[in-house]
């Protein structure tokens, strides 16, 4: 690995901080923006412009990114991390009914067309799945945030919408498992077999720790002093993750259950007090290193796989939403305010996207991660912009439905 | 009172509140602490946000509603506790208590009670040291003096119509 500078990296921390600064000025998602930001100091945009005065401004070399890689992963395990610790299995059972229903609407809606659009393009059965996993996450940071900004979060409508994306938490959690393991496993049946009875085992060997041991880390966290808390999550959390990778096992399904085994604790409000602001510093390096290994050009490469799955997947999230919210009696105008709630993709496609990227074919190192990019930038800023101006549409769509209903 | 309580994963907790007025006041307390008040006028409306609190100022507000602070006074009686025994008491009369239109000799207070009036509020006037020939009347508050247990005979001996 060659010298990487202090100032480079403070370039790139000075990048982010703009980026960021961007975003609450116009009033969108810090996530796309995070990646804008990152495409345009990264390799491909201001690393690759040598006249002055651009050659003078420090940009992020192909070196510095190999050190971010690592920053960014701890930013995917610190996501999935909160995902665990957020999740309840208790409350997951106690609406069993409805949340199951929901949640399988959701994916049986959203899945296949994501999984159909890549077949269609001749694509290995394994890729199509990929490409279904981002179409059909929803983000739940995008999402929960614009309830909050919406004040929707005081209304009926947040109970569908905070429902499925439970539903999908679960979902993400079983299909990273499967297809990390695919992806790693490399093609040769017995391999993947084996790889995937290795993952599936390591697994099963966390559920069991976080289940027996949540007494244990509960006393492990017992501390007064806030450093060493923090320092204690992240000495658990981090190692187990990485021990996870090196068995070839996805390290954000592992931090899941992590953060689940943490769950149980008396300690979720302190953990999610004093470890959110640690998870949205490395979550920012990971939008942001995600920008760096994007080439615009290859993004623009997929523009008509981009355009047919913003077309495709626009609709369907807004009909599974509808009809959830129906599901949970709610009138049609509150019922379409989560379709549009569900629309925006963001943090999960891009972390499907990641693991799709250490596969072998070109579709998986180049097409996907670059197609992923496009399409959460897309997504992510038309989710939001679709929740502002519901009403609007609700005058719309409605109208017309009640027309043709009387 | 009913209280209705909701998960909001990965945001905190919801609780809502019918109101007297028929709408419903609907508090989310977040993970961070922070406090959001909303109001939503009917089941149909769109709840709108009052306010917001930090946590330590949910708190103290908090504590202001609840009563630690300061007490309310109730409008029919006060009292003034002067030692662990002895209190001053202001009690008000209903147009039916056996007291109204009685004098005060009539009314025996003393003998009966062991309390003694001190002072009658009348509309805007008080009359202090009141003999034996004022006339009670209703609306009148009469402000007495006793221990806790001849206060509370008075308090009996004034609302009790039997």
């Amino acid at each position: 690995m060659a010298e990487v500078s202090l100032l480079e990296f403070g370039a790139a921390l000075a990048a982010i901080a703009a980026a960021g600064a961007v975003a609450s000025r116009v009033g969108l998602s810090v996530i796309p923006l995070y990646v804008v930001g990152g495409v345009l100091v990264g390799p491909s945009v201001l690393g690759s412009v040598d006249l002055p005065p651009f050659s003078a401004v420090p940009h992020v070399s192909a070196a510095a990114i190999d050190y971010i890689t690592l920053l960014a992963e701890i930013g995917i395990v610190l996501l999935l991390f909160f995902l665990g610790l957020e999740f309840s299995l208790d409350r997951l059972l106690e609406n069993r009914r409805k949340l199951t229903a929901v949640g399988l609407l959701d994916v049986g809606v959203n899945f296949p067309v994501g999984v159909a659009i890549g077949l269609v393009l001749g694509w290995s059965v394994l890729e199509a799945l990929l490409l279904g996993g981002i179409v059909y996450i929803s983000s739940s940071a995008v999402i929960t945030k614009s309830l909050i900004d919406l004040g929707w979060i005081a209304d009926a409508e947040s109970e569908p919408i905070l429902g499925t994306l439970v539903f999908e938490d679960l979902f993400i959690a079983v299909y990273l498992a499967v297809v990390s393991s695919l992806v790693l496993g490399g093609g040769e049946l017995n391999e993947t077999l084996r790889d995937v009875a290795v993952a599936v085992g390591f697994l099963l060997v966390l559920v069991a720790a976080a289940h027996y041991g949540s007494g244990w880390l509960g006393r492990v966290l017992d501390v007064g002093s806030n450093e060493a808390f923090v320092l204690r999550t992240l000495g658990i959390t981090v190692p187990v993750a990485g021990a996870a990778l090196a068995l070839g096992v996805s390290e954000a399904v592992a931090a899941f259950f992590v953060g689940m085994g943490f769950s149980d604790t008396d300690h979720v409000e302190r953990l999610e007090r004093l470890l959110s602001p640690v998870r949205d510093v490395f979550a920012a390096l990971f939008f942001f290193w995600i920008g760096l290994n994007t080439d615009p050009r290859l993004v623009a490469a997929t523009a008509g796989l981009l355009a047919a799955a913003v077309v495709l997947t626009t609709p369907t999230k807004l009909v599974s939403g509808f009809l959830s919210g129906r599901l949970y009696g709610l009138e049609d105008r509150r019922a379409l305010r989560v379709g549009t709630s569900m629309v925006t993709r963001g943090e999960f496609s891009l972390i499907i996207a990641t693991t799709a990227a250490a596969g072998t074919t070109r579709v998986m190192t180049e097409v996907i991660p670059a197609f992923a990019v496009g399409y959460v930038l897309v997504m992510s800023i038309l989710g939001t912009v679709i929740m502002q101006y519901t009403g609007a549409l609700e005058g719309l769509v409605l109208r017309d439905r009640s027309e043709t209903a009387g | 009172m009913t209280v209705y309580e909701s998960d909001l994963p990965g945001v905190g907790k919801k609780f809502e509140v019918d109101l007297n007025d028929g709408s419903r006041l609907v508090i989310v307390i977040h993970n961070t602490g922070k406090r959001e008040l909303y109001r939503r006028q009917s089941d149909d409306a769109d709840s709108e946000k009052l306010f917001e609190l930090s946590d330590k100022l949910a708190r103290q507000v908090g504590t202001i509603m609840e009563g630690a602070y300061f007490q309310p006074i109730r409008t029919d009686t006060i009292e003034t506790v002067l030692d662990e025994n002895s209190l001053i008491e202001w009690v008000k009369l209903t147009a039916d208590s056996p007291l109204a239109g009685q004098t005060l000799a009539d009314a025996q207070v003393r003998q009966r009670t062991g309390a003694s009036v001190i002072a009658i509020r009348r509309g805007d006037e008080t009359l202090t040291n009141p003999g034996g020939e004022t006339e009670l009347r209703p609306e009148d508050t009469l402000i007495v003096l006793g221990t806790r247990e001849e206060c509370q005979e008075f308090t009996e001996l004034v609302g009790d119509s039997a």
